[in-house]
């Protein structure tokens, strides 16, 4: 891991000092704890800042789109380069603006089970990258819920569910929910209701889960965010494995691609994602 | 005033009689998600009271509920006690006291306090983002609370400083002021300093630091999610709404500054249209407003908000960057 920082600080240096870049977006150490935080580089001398380790477990790239119209360096996880991809597919950056610094070899992180079920341990796209690349170790699949019965299933995430405070942490951590007015901040009408009611806790993650078909990249990072650990990505989790199993379609596997919805061909198979 | 002591067994019998008579809050471990929260006891849970961390949500649900109908009636008709909030989060609910109980008072609200004793229980070690101490706040004991709890090993003492409340306590044997006196010195001697300092004035000026450019570098890795008010003991903004088309059955829940919805006007208008002025918002309010209208401060230094954020963001951080740049531009 110390070869892979003094990497990541050698490039940010280079691209701080040619001024290629307006800010690398990377990790650093928080102020008064050991706990690893998101820090934006604006010069050479703060590179030092920078750090990677296990608990570099924030989605970075998300921050991207507060920067669209200026280039922004980025420390990029392979999940983070896979968000970048799909923004890049979705028309919601231009690549010319991005400077990718991928992490080969991703180790996994820290309370973030995702990992235990991901493939992609190299970045899909990257301007440089820091370390060899790796081998996917052996993968964990948790397949609990697809062997429940519907009835179980939904008890388990009315259960998850009831636990649930409105923080919106899950959707301001994901990199999909990018929308200007999310459905639940429209009060003209109002979609969903106040309060912790389980029913409109349900229609929040419901809906919100609805808008994740082909586009997850189940990086886990809203069950990084969420302060009481409910399981929120296994919904979104699901949809992304179906995209997979029935289209073929892995989201943010190539800027190229079209988005799963917005491509149709008359022989695709229509089951439906609930059955 | 008065004090007992408990062993362990003699503790269980005292809070048994307590869930009884009384609607007992305490902290709990839940073990489903691992975490410590203040809930309802009954004989069923009353073993997994857990004292020896700071709760994971601080007990401002237990006398500002998330979800609220708007009606005496729905209010418990007993009595409530909290058992275990730490002098941090008693002083937040004294924060909480200075908006509701002040005019116009909040009936509902006020008929929970009413009924509401609130048992301390003393800290005996400040966590990494512990910075109580920083915001003038004693770990070791806080004065607003009927009665104390202090645990040594295997050995509890109470202090009861209401006398109304004595007769709660009879049944316990009673025990040396001195031994308990020595116990709060030598906690309050050997607690390690939070290592956060901060020189800034109490109210912090208002113009100069609204006016500070350093917000948005502040708030630049911001989520925007309501994580660090829904577990803020002090953060008490509500918003109204209606389970009827009546407009009889009126609800209140949490709500938080940190969404752009919170502050948008009907005409589509939004003052506070950007991350950097509700992180703004929600340190002013703490370090500047309050203070400024109730004379301390809203923040308790509990550190649950730095705990909590997903991103890590870290208040302490926030104040110093303010700090530094008030007193760059005051050198000028």
């Amino acid at each position: 891991m110390a070869n892979k920082i003094d990497e990541i600080r050698e490039i940010a240096r280079k691209l701080m000092e040619e001024e290629t870049v307006e800010r690398v977006i990377g990790y650093g150490k928080a102020d008064f704890t050991e706990e690893m935080t998101p820090v934006f580089i604006t010069s050479p001398e703060e590179v030092e800042k920078l750090l990677f380790n296990e608990k570099s477990n924030m989605m970075l790239a998300k921050y991207l789109l507060n920067y669209k119209d200026s280039k922004t360096g980025i420390v990029a996880k392979p999940c983070d380069t896979r968000a970048i991809a799909s923004y890049l597919s979705e028309d919601m950056l231009k690549r010319d603006n991005v400077v990718i610094i991928g992490i080969n070899d991703c180790p996994g992180m820290t309370d973030n089970t995702a990992c235990n079920e991901c493939e992609v341990r190299n970045p899909v796209l990257s301007d440089y990258t820091v370390g060899e690349e790796g081998e996917v170790p052996e993968l964990k699949l948790d397949k609990t819920l697809e062997e429940m019965s519907t009835a179980e299933r939904k008890e388990y995430f009315v259960d998850q569910f009831s636990r649930c405070m409105r923080c919106y942490a899950c959707r301001q951590a994901c990199y999909v929910c990018y929308c200007e007015e999310c459905f639940v901040d429209s009060n003209q009408p109002r979609w969903v209701g106040q309060g912790t009611n389980p029913e409109d806790n349900f229609t929040y993650h419901l809906m919100r889960a609805m808008h994740m078909a082909g586009r997850c990249i189940n990086c886990g990072a809203c069950e990084v965010a969420c302060p009481e650990d409910i399981d929120v990505r296994a919904l979104t989790a699901h949809l992304s494995r179906y995209a997979e199993e029935i289209y073929n379609f892995k989201s943010g596997m190539d800027p190229q691609a079209k988005t799963l919805l917005s491509d149709y061909n008359p022989d695709d198979s229509q089951p439906g994602f609930i059955d | 005033m008065s004090i007992k002591t408990a062993n362990n067994k003699e503790f269980e019998e005292f809070l048994k009689k307590l869930s009884r008579e009384y609607l007992l809050y305490a902290p709990v471990l839940n073990e489903k998600d691992d975490k410590v929260v203040f809930e309802p006891i009954n004989e069923d849970n009353i073993s997994k009271i857990t004292l020896g961390c700071q709760a994971d949500v601080p007990l401002k649900e237990c006398i500002l509920p998330y979800n609220e109908k708007l009606s005496i009636e729905e209010n418990p008709d007993k009595k409530i006690v909290i058992l275990g909030a730490r002098a941090c989060d008693i002083e937040a609910v004294r924060v909480i006291d200075d908006v509701f109980l002040d005019e116009p008072v909040d009936p509902y609200y006020q008929d929970r306090r009413d009924k509401t004793i609130i048992i301390g229980y003393s800290c005996a070690k400040m966590e990494p983002t512990c910075f109580c101490d920083t915001v003038g706040i004693d770990p070791v004991e806080h004065d607003s609370a009927q009665a104390y709890l202090y645990k040594e090993g295997e050995k509890y003492f109470l202090k009861v400083m209401d006398e109304e409340l004595e007769s709660l306590f009879t049944s316990l044997p009673g025990g040396n002021e001195e031994e308990l006196a020595e116990l709060i010195d030598n906690r309050r001697n050997g607690m390690a300093d939070s290592n956060f300092e901060i020189d800034l004035p109490v109210p912090v000026p208002e113009a100069a630091a609204f006016a500070a450019s350093c917000w948005e570098k502040i708030a630049e890795k911001c989520l925007g999610c309501g994580v660090c008010t829904y577990y803020c003991p002090t953060c008490y903004c509500f918003g109204f709404f209606w389970q009827d088309k009546d407009g009889e059955d009126k609800w209140r829940a949490w709500d938080s500054c940190m969404f752009s919805l919170y502050t948008k006007h009907a005409s589509g208008h939004n003052p506070r249209n950007s991350k950097d002025k509700r992180y703004r918002q929600r340190v002013m309010h703490k370090f500047s407003y309050h203070p400024e209208n109730y004379g301390k401060l809203a923040c308790v230094g509990c550190g649950r908000c730095i705990k909590r954020c997903p991103v890590h963001l870290d208040i302490r951080s926030a104040l110093k960057l303010v700090e530094n740049e008030l007193k760059e531009e005051g050198g000028k």
